[in-house]
């Protein structure tokens, strides 16, 4: 069930993601491919700047981008997410230690007298 | 309530404290108690606003110690099933010290988790069962895409309390 994480592949996609604008690509990318063109027209950018994005985006993984015609559409890769959406799984040691340590302090409540606890 | 039924989704984690089902959702509900063991390890909880009732608010500060001096972190959240000593529901989102939700990927998809504990007294013991999951989205697309950024930003999250 826990997928192994590949720590140095995460890191890239979490670099890919630090920004602003690769994060709104993707959200435009969620709902369907598009060109370089039409993920540039929401930005004050240049066609260069937003391929720079697309780059890192493709680097990372996240993006595919067609090889077909000069459109080149980019079309939205979820498989470095889907280690990602382990985060459950990152999330159970945190409460195991919580919980032991809910233990610990309830047998501080309860004081040395075992069996004779307040209510 | 919603099943999720991706074990990828959720941590399910079951235990049976040895002490009273009324002291287990003081555990939950009373911010001295809470601060006692919410952790994490190397981490304080300097704030805890408890509003405990359907609708009301949370608010939870974890400071932890980083090589830049002590750093805080803040989480907000509305309980959503309050029956005292049987089932509490809450959800989480990374705030400011306000409880603004830190602005997520799509507007009017909250990056929220979901907290349910069960309780059940057994003969004198309780026996707790916590589920942690994401909020399902309402559709794929745009919404599920703001899902997987929340997931992130939780994994990023957990790395830096490490």
């Amino acid at each position: 069930m826990a997928a192994t994480i590949d720590d140095d592949r995460l890191s890239e996609t979490f670099a890919a993601l630090a920004n602003g604008t690769r994060r709104a690509i993707l959200a435009h990318l969620a709902e369907g491919e598009a060109t370089v063109s039409e993920l540039a027209a929401p930005f004050e950018m240049t066609l260069p700047a937003i391929s720079k994005h697309i780059s890192v985006l493709e680097r990372a993984g996240l993006i595919v981008q067609g090889k077909r015609a000069q459109y080149r559409p980019c079309v939205l890769d979820a498989a470095p997410l889907e280690q990602v959406s382990t985060w459950a799984e990152q999330y159970r040691p945190v409460w195991e230690a919580r919980f032991d340590r809910m233990d610990s302090y309830l047998k501080q409540l309860r004081g040395p007298s075992k069996g004779r606890r307040a209510r | 309530m919603i099943e999720n039924n991706s074990p990828r989704d959720a941590v399910v984690i079951e235990r049976t404290f040895d002490a009273p089902v009324d002291l287990i959702w003081q555990m939950w509900t009373d911010p001295e108690h809470f601060k006692a063991w919410y952790g994490p390890d190397g981490a304080s909880i300097p704030t805890a606003e408890m509003d405990v009732r359907v609708g009301g608010r949370r608010l939870v500060s974890m400071e932890v110690q980083s090589p830049g001096g002590p750093m805080q972190m803040w989480f907000t959240g509305e309980y959503r099933e309050v029956v005292p000593n049987e089932h509490l529901v809450y959800t989480e989102s990374m705030s400011d010290e306000n409880g603004n939700v830190a602005p997520g990927l799509a507007e009017g998809h909250p990056e929220t988790t979901e907290v349910r504990v069960e309780l059940l007294e057994v003969g004198g013991r309780t026996r707790m069962v916590m589920t942690h999951s994401g909020v399902p989205a309402d559709s794929p697309g745009a919404a599920g895409w703001a899902m997987a950024f929340k997931k992130l930003a939780a994994h990023v999250e957990t790395h830096l309390l490490r």
